[in-house]
């Protein structure tokens, strides 16, 4: 039995940090932009197909980050200067207005690829697919350690960028008080169109993780929604640190929950924790 | 002469940040009470408490004999407290008369939407607003928005009044013609009031009574002749400068 | 509008259907009676409270399996069952919605939208409600072109309920208290304004008209599932429609549902349906980031601009 909770543990602390990847760029846009990027998601599921079809043409996903990343780059950037700043002009509510916005692209996108690669599921098969590392009694995927490894250093690297480089620390100067960065010279159009590059790259990065793990399908962006929304509800979008460790936290206990209850009833465990949180904590989960 | 409010050893804390210690003092009916001290001595957490947007951690706060901690602010609001705030908080998108009307439809529970449309106005020309009927809350300066709020929270019908800070901002005419309305409120309407303020001239020569509050701690309280001269008040908050300005 | 122009506008819907008017304009109607209606209830709480639902196809599907259900197990009409579908909608968003109205803002529009998303999950997974494979009702017994009708009117009545409902709101009491709520929620409240009161009552009224409506869509729909009943794009449109039109208002989001409607259908003819949406969600993308606040303060802006134009020489006056 335990090996069992353990291996559940495992898996889903590798899963986890898929989630926490998608999370920590979710809550950079939502935290420095005050965007809240619907999109997210299905850009991840993009860059899956992305893979895929470089897949089908013997490349390894690994090596499609060299245009995936740059290309998600761009387009960030692009988004925030040419989408973004002219609605921010314009609009009262951001924070509302940007939910309507980032739908119709994220369903415009699910759409455009459901025309070109049909609605059922696909797969990035690798050479290393279905081969397993064995630790004891554990049996790990490689494919997935690798999913999981890439999220990792990913997330790493945007600590280290955060933390440690100058611009990091103005893009969480930003985050914290935007007004307040703004009078200390900070000039908040490049820092957030830098930042929205980051997480959109981050996002693609995501993409290519998530085609190591899962099999996706055009509408995948809206399961992989819920589990974003639930890491910013527990974690915050206070943080890079918060997203990533409610990231494991969501990840190990769904799967964990797996184990005990039908994978049909876990959108329901969801809903009463989702609850319960709520009532207990509705203000103390948000960091600010 | 009751008492209309009274705190009972009330404290608070922010975490490792303690606020208010074990502060405790009364408000009698028809006075004009005036509660002061330095920056973050934690008046404006006290008015949170007695109008119950805060809880405390320790202590009671009764108005007229009932308790009224752990009640949702809605309740207090019907029982007699009223409030302005800090830093103005009209309703920006409605007009100066629907403002007014708001508080008599829910914080007296009178009558029909038209009818509290109309008596409106008449909170509205009490408080000096006369010209500003009808119009929208952006067209008012800061001294217009205070006096708006002013009209919002008497509208209510409260037996209690507290007013934060309604002073700062306000050029000395602005100053002297909101002292005369204070006045007239407890005057004429029978209204107790509480005010914090840092401006020492209108709590001078407005409240009969002054609380002084330091570091979360009552350090001393009464007549405003009495405090001026208490030698620890004027050390730690009035200092030489009011000495020299009077 | 004056109510001369609204007596004549209804009337002329209600003799629609006797005048010849053939399936096609009837469904056309329909749909849009359906749409207005969800677009006026989302406003109640969306609009008049300010606490925008981004999950309000929950209620809709709510709706819609509970006169299902009672329709395949017990052979109810759904006509009769449509308010009870309702009612479960609104006992849903009580309960719901207490713990979710401590949130504000964005927070409490994500929250929203994961909620509808779980419940779509929920039903998707419900043995009881046909699971994945949909729930299959008894087809209404009448022939087409009278099978229209009847839900034209159907809907009709639903739509004029609704509106009625959210004018009530609007100039009522309640109205001023929601107003107060969305401006300033502590200043209500130091006012006497009982805020988790209304907001849930606001709430249960937005959610049982929202299930009312999906309960007699259901009924016409004879197939129904969780794709389409819990549709997030349903609950993205209702939020869409109240922006395009106003939500300060009760008409505003009658507009909003109007024009979407319309370019809806007039993509789909031209380009099919697939294209549609992709081109849909481009240009919903497009409209929000030129029109944030919606077309009627355009359309107001146009109404005073054109007077001022006219002036010493006579000129039709456009009247939107």
């Amino acid at each position: 039995m335990p090996a069992q909770v353990l291996q559940a543990l495992v898996a889903g602390l590798l899963i986890g940090s898929v989630y926490a990847l998608l999370a920590a760029g979710f809550s950079l846009i939502w935290g420095v932009a005050h965007v809240i990027n619907i999109a997210h998601p299905a850009l991840a599921v993009g860059a899956a197909y992305m893979v895929y079809a470089l897949a089908t043409r013997g490349v390894d996903p690994m090596a499609s980050l060299a245009i995936v990343v740059p290309l998600f780059f761009a387009v960030g950037v692009g988004f925030h200067e040419w989408v973004i700043r002219p609605a921010a002009r314009r609009a009262s509510e951001l924070a509302l207005v940007s939910m309507v916005l980032t739908f119709g692209l994220a369903a415009a996108l699910e759409n455009a690829l459901a025309a070109v690669w049909g609605p059922g599921p696909r797969v990035v098969n690798v050479s290393y697919t279905g081969v397993a590392i064995r630790l004891g009694e554990l049996a790990l995927p490689v494919s997935h350690v690798a999913g999981a490894l890439l999220a990792a250093v990913t997330i790493t690297a945007l600590y280290l960028f955060l933390y440690k480089t100058f611009p990091g620390k103005a893009v969480r100067a930003v985050w914290q008080n935007r007004d307040g960065a703004a009078l200390c010279g900070v000039d908040l159009r490049q820092v957030t169109s830098l930042t929205y590059g980051l997480a959109v790259a981050s996002a693609g990065v995501a993409g290519v993780a998530l085609t190591l793990i899962y099999s996706f399908s055009p509408a995948s962006h809206l399961t992989w929604l819920i589990f974003v929304f639930l890491v910013v509800i527990v974690g915050g979008v206070g943080s890079l640190v918060g997203a990533v460790l409610a990231g494991m936290l969501v990840g190990a206990v769904i799967n964990l929950a797996a184990l005990v209850i039908p994978f049909a009833w876990v959108p329901f465990l969801l809903f009463a924790s989702l609850g319960i949180l709520l009532l207990w904590r509705p203000t103390g989960l948000f960091r600010r | 002469m009751s008492t209309m409010l009274r705190v009972k050893s009330v404290s608070k804390r922010f975490g490792g940040l303690v606020v208010l210690r074990s502060v405790s003092f009364q408000v009698d009916e028809g006075a004009i009470v005036g509660l002061i001290g330095p920056n973050g001595s934690g008046k404006t957490t006290m008015f949170n408490i007695i109008t119950g947007f805060l809880r405390p951690d320790a202590g009671d706060v009764e108005f007229r004999g009932r308790s009224v901690v752990g009640l949702a602010p809605f309740k207090i609001a019907h029982m007699g407290i009223a409030r302005t705030f800090q830093l103005v908080r009209p309703f920006t998108g409605l007009t100066t008369t629907e403002n007014v009307a708001a508080a008599i439809l829910y914080g007296r529970g009178a009558g029909s939407v038209r009818e509290a449309q109309k008596e409106a106005c008449n909170w509205l020309r009490y408080v000096g607003l006369e010209d500003a009927i009808d119009k929208s809350v952006g067209t008012l300066t800061l001294a217009g928005k205070k006096r708006l709020e002013l009209a919002r929270a008497l509208a209510t019908g409260p037996r209690l009044l507290l007013l934060d800070e309604v002073f700062g901002g306000l050029n000395p005419t602005e100053s002297e013609s909101a002292m005369a309305l204070v006045r007239r409120i407890r005057d004429e309407l029978r209204i107790t009031v509480l005010l914090v303020e840092h401006v020492m001239r209108v709590v001078m020569g407005l409240c009969d009574r002054v609380i002084v509050l330091d570091a979360g701690q009552v350090i001393a309280q009464g007549s405003a002749a009495a405090i001026q001269a208490d030698p620890q008040v004027r050390r730690i908050y009035l200092g030489e400068e009011y000495g020299a300005a009077c | 509008m004056s109510r001369a122009a609204v007596a004549v506008l209804v009337g002329m819907l209600l003799v629609l259907p006797w005048v010849g008017a053939r399936e096609y304009p009837l469904a056309l109607l329909y749909s849009t009676f359906m749409y207005a209606a969800m677009a006026v209830a989302w406003n109640i709480i969306g609009g008049f409270a300010g606490y925008l639902s981004f999950g309000h196809a929950a209620f809709f599907g709510l709706g819609g399996y509970t006169t299902g259900l009672l329709l395949v197990h017990a052979g109810l009409s759904p006509f009769l069952t449509a308010p009870v579908g309702g009612v479960v909608a609104a006992v849903f968003a009580a309960m719901t919605g207490y713990p979710c109205m401590r949130l504000r803002g964005p927070y409490f529009a994500v929250v929203t939208m994961i909620l509808g998303l779980i419940v779509r999950a929920l039903v998707l997974n419900f043995p009881w409600t046909g699971a994945a494979g949909g729930l299959w009702m008894p087809l209404p017994p009448w022939e087409p072109l009278a099978a229209r009708r009847v839900f034209y009117y159907a809907m009709l009545a639903v739509f004029v309920l609704t509106v009625l409902t959210a004018r009530a709101v609007r100039i009522g009491k309640m109205g001023v208290g929601l107003e107060a709520i969305r401006e300033d929620e502590d200043a209500a409240q130091s006012i006497g304004v009982p805020a988790v009161r209304l907001k849930i009552s606001a709430l249960m009224l937005s959610a049982g008209l929202t299930g009312l409506v999906g309960g007699i869509y259901a009924y016409d729909r004879s197939y129904i599932h969780p794709d389409f009943m819990f549709d997030l794009n349903l609950s993205v449109l209702a939020v869409l429609m109240a922006l395009l039109g106003g939500r300060q208002s009760w008409f505003g989001p009658v507009l909003g549902a109007v024009v979407v409607r319309f370019v809806d259908e007039i993509l789909t003819i031209w380009i099919g349906t697939e294209a549609a949406r992709i081109i849909f969600g481009l240009g919903l993308a497009l409209v929000i980031v030129l029109l944030p606040d919606g077309l009627l303060p355009h359309l107001v802006q146009l109404r005073r601009r054109v007077p001022r134009k006219s002036a010493g020489r006579p000129v039709p006056v456009v009247r939107p």
